[in-house]
């Protein structure tokens, strides 16, 4: 709770509205262009199910990036601090220091990190820290072309993303493993947050050596 | 309901066999280390080439194991941040100054064991096992902490690491000795003596093989009952595409089978039955490693 006088911290939260997703994977493309993502890697994407039996069926997206944690696994595990985090929340990797242990990206509950693979070494969304610090929001937000991406400070209630986590039901995935994500979902699909659902039990045998 | 995923990105697989390795080195030298220094201070003379083997053994593969680790690295000139950028809430930390304190203490170990007086080796011996099984129980920290994998964030993987690390030990004892014994050993007196050590030696084996086997029989049976991404790794391993390495070798190959061998009247007591006994234990506690590492990273996330 904050009390009258107390200054109020910063903290930045995405809420994804899934009523409002068409799949159209335009901020999986305005990723790449921002970040200058390399082939074969993606910081941004959109998981698509297929549900149902003709003529009753559906798709349910699932756009996915880095929930740039409250809790992070990922920054308690690197044994060499390369991951860190910003005040305002924001989950940064030191790409100068990251000696590519691929920990992280082993610790990750929602498989979100990947080693650039032109420089070697891990890297994963992080809001395009160096947009929001000028005021703008992150590509993918800018460019969406339903508005379904919201971007902003939640601990401000003045904010359009506290507004719309206050009253809406949303959810978060995975809370069970108290890594307290910051990516809120709107309408999300029980079966296309579920790894499982429609997995056909592939071995993973590439990449890692 | 009928689901398909149209679309999906599934990352890299980011550990593979060279971290598997590495876990297997490690344990074979933490395995060989305690059984030397029990050897060592366990008084009979007949013991103290067992412990001179061991001695020997662990230092030797612990030189090795992290350059699994350092190859691993996507940056390996980068491997002296460790040292210098500390962060103790991964276990990879702890580890960096184990796999430098433990293999320094092995050497020192090793040589108060050839050199005498007995009396420091004894030290440097005692002193070493908790550095030994730390070095080895860390490893499974690194598993059992990350938690996003079903298969190895559970809290007996150290544990299970740690009692697979003195089973593969106690075989690599036995097939070095084995080797010493028909080959370097020319008494005949001498060398019977010596085959009653290394069949006793087996029998201990079994005993940790068999704590091993039920450990993995619980990891098993409480996996199978509780998430569903815990209940889908085991899938794989009992049905899926790790049936192979893990029922069969390292189960079967690496556990039952050698269990028999080292337990049976007649092969018991043969030094050839109980060498291929540890040469199948050593293939399975390989598979193990493999199992956990790689089938740990084969169920999806997301
Ligand atoms: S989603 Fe994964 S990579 Fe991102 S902050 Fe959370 S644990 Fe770290
Ligand atoms: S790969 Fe880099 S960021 Fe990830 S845990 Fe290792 S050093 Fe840290």
């Amino acid at each position: 709770m904050i009390r009258k006088g107390e200054k109020r911290k910063k903290r930045y939260g995405f809420l994804i509205d899934l009523r409002r997703c068409i799949g159209c994977h335009t901020c999986s493309v305005s990723c790449k262009a921002e970040n200058g993502v390399p082939l074969k890697v993606f910081r941004s994407w959109v998981k698509i199910i297929e549900k149902g039996k003709y003529p009753n069926v559906s798709r349910s997206f699932l756009p996915s990036l880095c929930n740039n944690c409250d809790s992070p696994i990922c920054l308690k595990n690197c044994p060499v601090k390369a991951t860190w985090q910003r005040n305002d929340g924001i989950v940064m990797i030191d790409e100068h220091r990251c000696i590519g242990c691929k920990y992280c990206m082993a610790s990750c509950p929602y498989d979100v990190r990947h080693i650039n693979p032109l420089k070697k070494y891990v890297q994963k969304c992080y809001w395009c820290y160096h947009r929001v610090d000028k005021e703008l929001v992150p590509a993918c937000v800018e460019v969406c072309i339903g508005r379904a991406r919201i971007f902003g400070d939640i601990n401000d209630p003045n904010s359009e993303i506290a507004q719309l986590i206050a009253t809406n039901p949303v959810q978060v995935l995975k809370p069970e493993l108290a890594t307290e994500p910051r990516v809120y979902y709107i309408g999300l699909d029980l079966d296309v947050m579920d790894p499982m659902k429609g997995w056909k039990g592939w071995r993973h045998d590439d990449g890692g050596e | 309901m009928d689901v398909q995923i149209i679309y999906n990105i599934p990352h890299e697989r980011p550990l593979g066999y060279l971290i598997a390795t590495y876990f297997y080195l490690t344990g074979l030298s933490a395995g060989s280390f305690v059984v030397s220094v029990i050897a060592t201070i366990g008084g009979k003379v007949e013991y103290k080439p067992l412990g001179k083997i061991g001695a020997v053994l662990a230092p030797i593969l612990l030189i090795f194991a992290p350059i699994n680790l350092i190859l691993d690295l996507e940056r390996p000139l980068r491997f002296w941040h460790l040292f210098v950028y500390l962060n103790f809430t991964s276990p990879i930390t702890y580890g960096t100054f184990l796999l430098t304190a433990y293999p320094l203490s092995g050497l020192i170990y090793a040589w108060f064991v050839f050199k005498g007086p007995q009396k420091m080796a004894n030290f440097f011996g005692i002193l070493g096992i908790p550095l030994a099984i730390c070095t080895h129980g860390y490893t499974g920290f690194i598993l059992a902490l990350g938690k996003g994998r079903a298969l190895w964030s559970t809290a007996l993987m150290p544990s299970l690491f740690i009692v697979s690390a003195m089973v593969s030990g106690i075989a690599l004892l036995i097939l070095i000795a084995s080797i010493r014994n028909r080959f370097f050993l020319k008494n005949p007196e001498e060398r019977e003596k010596d085959k009653g050590l290394i069949t006793g030696l087996g029998k201990f084996m079994g005993g940790i093989i068999i704590m091993d086997l039920f450990m993995v029989f619980n990891a098993i049976l409480v996996l199978l009952t509780s998430t569903k991404e815990a209940y889908e790794v085991v899938k794989l391993m009992l049905f899926g595409s790790f049936s192979l390495e893990f029922l069969w070798i390292e189960i079967f190959l690496g556990g039952i089978v050698p269990l028999f061998l080292v337990f049976n009247k007649k092969t018991s007591k043969s030094l050839t039955w109980v060498t291929i006994a540890s040469i199948l234990t050593l293939i399975g506690v390989y598979s193990m490693r493999v199992v956990v590492v790689i089938a740990g990273q084969s169920v999806p996330l997301h």
